[in-house]
């Protein structure tokens, strides 16, 4: 590493070196018996340097040739790749409590135990197929740059998420739990997902139309990531978010506030800088419906004349290679924050409608106009307050900006789901298309 | 390469163990409307172990073969814990032992062509979308990826094969007031860099229909019967139908599994579905899969009957069916996993202009925009469509995504043209990614269609 600095130095303006070391597991049981376990340990290294404001960007698993690895970050220069911002320098941030030691002891024998008693219970319930995805990941990262800051961090992340699947399906009722270490999945959880599985069991032809619809955590990633495109300041430079200048007002209803917070290390995955090296920090993006921010990396800070505000992350749509992508704005860490209702009594405000459990197809779909259209993955049905089964055949439409504008009731907790921390949000007038 | 191989191989205690090790070398180039965002060409490797021993079976990725001690121990010890826990011990279908080199022929190898040529070609594809003024902005990638592949097992198999793939892919977005529309790109294939040139009728067009998609009318949620095109219709197979002739979807799922039983009959008498990635000059094409199989064509329906299924050697002997090479990872960080290589819907003796009439009313929807399955059910996007009234194409029309249950879907298949056609670009996302996804169809007629409107 000390040579690539050397070589970083002598030939660019500004250079960036990421390393990363990331060690998983991954467990998998289907219809209760254990199916597969898989472990992987990766490493990598990825360079940026600057030179006459343009940027070169070069990776490898293996840092056995520096010059090598040097030249290519050298010969990407000539593309182009217009770079008008500093490398960060970021120091005296927090300390955050992201790697739990019991992690440690976490050994894929506990998972595996973990994962036959949730079955067991589960399947005792419900007398249904339960499979489970669980896993451990550890890893540490660091950034040095030519702005002098030197910043790691040390991850820990145990998740399992047990599905309880109705027949003919592959999916069912599920719920995620995260956090930094291995812990067991606590009796009212395990019943919460046997009692609306139960009370789904009975398959049912509905008529379509406008309903209620209750988004639970699981499928709201549908609507965020619509948000998501509209307040990332690549949209806003490419002229893609219908939100460009909306800042300041309200577009959702009143009750919704959404924020981005990469430093609540009670979750895991907190994170005290990017992945270019800015601090991150707590951002309303809605605040009591109105627009607050949008978010930028050191890029599209620098072509929007904004401040970069720390969340250049690498991450892509599907699963890829860490080491190989280049930083782009992401929010990482959303919540949105609790309402006030008892999921139950969510339910009980429900004449008629639908509960979209999951979402299938969240990706089709016109994501910068806000629009959505999914397959219900699974969805339940409800009418006078009770769930009286579950819907074959149908689909959601709508699109963000009429949809969130009719908030009928919020659940008083947050649950871990996919993208962020989410609570159950009862919805109205919900487009539902139906066989019917 | 076989000789590393070798040697951490020798150093297993197992019934049978395979190493794979894999060269990836990667050019991207990407342009967000006018600027180039990203340029450069980068070579990253690594090592795929996996083992067998007493009925446990367990594998692991790792970059540094230096720490080659700690990973043995590593799957040996999950190896154990399978073996202890499972439910039923592994056992692997026999496999012919192979000792074969394959480099696939290229019209114009990419990797001899400087980059500089490759940025220009991109750069003018761009520029021809972006002199539209309706157009808001471009999304437009090169990606050549370079797959240098050494396989090897304690059975005696050595196989070296190459995987070149080159594509342009990418999103346009037009834009009008408030309202924004997006068609996607995508030109590419496994057979050269050739494929990518003199290819300004698919720019232009794609511009020209996501400018027109500004004022076309959104669908109106309901049931219909559609005319699917050949995107659509291969999305169909590979997401409705494909994912569950993968054994490993449907190994442990009852309920699935009793449906998928061989000599089911599924749907209508003219439904063929085979999976085929032994063809050169396709996308999907491979010759061994990344358990040393030779890849076969596998008949999957026949006149709407399920006659076979896809398979990883483990899965082969759990139900007791051949071998046909589906297993296949992403790359070396991943161990293989069942995977369609080319499925396509074979063609049938109707016209378009035949499927029209016997449509009657209904839609023309073109292009897929990203699928979904769970179990029986399916999601799909729709890039656009058409309004189609008695038998003639009218209005253009948007904000398509149909839903659907597949049993009943493939029941539903009234015609199929005669026209079949192969995707350029894919990308299926079943636990890792596969860029060299191929599928295909003819147009074909289904009725009863569930769509989700705006």
């Amino acid at each position: 590493m000390e040579k690539l600095t050397e070589l970083a130095k002598k030939h660019s303006d500004q250079f960036e070196l990421y390393t990363l070391h990331q060690t998983q597991n991954t467990i998998r049981l289907e219809d209760s018996k254990l199916k597969d376990i898989q472990s992987s340990i990766q490493s990598g290294v990825s360079i940026r340097i600057i030179k006459d404001n343009r940027l070169g960007f070069a990776y490898t698993k293996k840092l056995q040739k520096p010059e090598e690895l040097m030249q290519n970050a050298l010969n990407s220069l000539k593309g182009g790749v217009e770079a008008r911002y500093k490398f960060p320098h970021t120091e005296g941030i927090p300390q955050l409590n992201t790697y739990d030691r019991a992690i440690d002891e976490a050994t894929n024998t506990a998972i595996v135990e973990e994962g036959r008693r949730i079955c067991s219970i589960l399947e005792e319930k419900t007398k249904a197929q339960v499979n489970i995805y669980a896993g451990t990941t550890t890893g540490e990262m660091q950034i040095r740059n030519s702005s002098n800051s030197s910043l790691s961090s040390k991850t820990s992340y145990y998740t399992i998420t047990p599905y309880i699947i109705y027949p003919g399906s592959a999916t069912g009722i599920h719920r995620s739990l995260f956090s930094k270490t291995f812990q067991k999945a606590d009796d009212s959880y395990l019943n919460t997902l046997a009692e609306l599985y139960n009370r789904g069991k009975q398959e049912l032809n509905i008529a379509g139309g406008k309903m209620k619809g209750l988004f639970m955590p699981e499928a709201m990633y549908t609507l965020i990531w619509r948000l998501q495109s509209a307040t990332n300041g690549e949209s806003l430079y490419h002229k893609q978010s219908p939100l460009a200048d909306k800042s300041g007002k309200r577009i959702f209803d009143e009750r919704l506030t959404i924020s981005d917070n990469a430093l609540d290390d009670s979750k895991p995955g907190a994170r005290a800088f990017d992945d270019e090296g800015t601090a991150c920090q707590h951002l309303p993006i809605i605040k009591k419906g109105v627009l607050m921010n949008y978010y930028y990396d050191l890029y599209y800070a620098s072509k929007m004349h904004a401040e970069p505000t720390g969340h250049g992350f690498k991450t892509s749509l599907w699963p890829g290679d860490m080491i190989s992508m280049k930083p782009t704005p992401t929010l990482q860490h959303v919540t949105i924050e609790p309402g006030e209702k008892e999921f139950s009594q969510l339910i009980r405000n429900m004449d008629r409608g639908i509960i979209v459990c999951g979402a299938l197809g969240a990706h089709s779909g016109n994501i910068p106009n806000g629009d959505f259209s999914i397959g219900l993955s699974p969805g339940l049905y409800v009418e006078k307050g009770e769930i009286i089964g579950r819907i074959k055949d149908a689909m959601v439409a709508g699109n963000i900006y009429e949809t969130m504008q009719q908030v009928i009731d919020i659940e008083n907790m947050v649950h871990p789901a996919s993208t962020g921390y989410y609570p159950a949000i009862l919805f109205d007038n919900v487009s539902v298309a139906t066989k019917n | 390469m076989f000789e590393t191989m070798k040697s951490i191989l020798a150093k297993v205690k197992a019934d049978y163990a395979d190493i794979r090790h894999e060269t990836k070398t990667e050019t991207r180039i990407s342009f967000s409307g006018n600027e180039v965002t990203e340029i450069g060409t980068n070579t990253t490797d690594g090592y795929v172990l996996r083992i067998l021993n007493k009925g446990g079976y367990s594998s692991i990725a790792f970059t540094d073969s230096a720490a080659h001690e700690k990973v043995i121990q590593t799957a040996q010890e999950n190896t154990h814990l399978m073996a202890s826990l499972a439910s039923k011990p592994v056992s692997l279908a026999k496999a012919e032992v192979v000792r074969d080199t394959y480099l696939p022929k290229l019209t114009e190898d990419p990797r001899a062509i400087a980059v500089d040529e490759k940025l220009e070609l991109t750069r003018k594809y761009n520029a021809l979308v972006l002199k539209n003024e309706k157009i808001a902005t471009t999304n437009i990638n090169y990606l050549e990826l370079s797959r240098d592949k050494h396989f090897m097992n304690t059975e005696g198999s050595e196989i070296r094969e190459e995987l070149i793939t080159t594509r342009m892919s990418g999103l346009i977005t037009s834009r009008e007031g408030s309202l924004i529309q997006n068609v996607r790109i995508g030109i590419g294939g496994s057979n050269g860099f050739s494929i990518l040139r003199n290819r300004e009728d698919h720019f232009e067009n794609r511009t020209r229909i996501a400018v027109e998609l500004l004022r076309a009318q959104p669908t109106k949620g309901g049931r219909y019967n559609v005319i699917l095109n050949q995107s659509l219709g291969g999305v169909f197979a590979h997401e409705a139908f494909g994912h569950f002739s993968e054994a490993d979807i449907i190994e442990d799922n009852p309920s699935m599994r009793q449906k998928m039983r061989i000599g089911a009959k599924l749907g209508n008498d003219i439904l063929n579905i085979t999976d085929d990635p032994t063809p050169p000059d396709q996308l999907g094409h491979y010759r061994y899969d990344d358990e040393g199989v030779a890849a076969t064509g596998t008949p999957l329906l026949k006149n709407g009957t399920l006659v076979g299924r896809l398979h990883s050697r483990r899965t082969a002997a759990a139900f007791e069916e051949s071998l046909n090479g589906h297993c296949i990872a992403e790359d070396y960080r991943y161990a293989p996993i069942i995977r369609m290589g080319t499925i396509f819907i074979e063609p049938g003796q109707d016209t378009f202009e035949d499927l029209l009439e016997k449509l009657g009313n209904g839609y023309y929807i073109l292009n897929a925009k990203g699928g979904q399955t769970s179990g029986e059910n399916f999601t799909f996007g729709a890039q656009y469509g058409y309004v189609v009234k008695n038998g003639k194409i009218g209005e253009l029309v948007r904000d398509i995504n149909i839903s659907g249950n597949l049993y009943s879907t493939l029941k539903n298949i009234a015609a199929i043209g005669d026209d079949l056609k192969l995707n350029q670009v894919g990308g299926c996302g079943k636990g890792q990614s596969n860029i060299r996804s191929c599928h295909g169809a003819p147009h074909i007629l289904v009725n009863n269609v569930v769509i989700g409107g705006a």
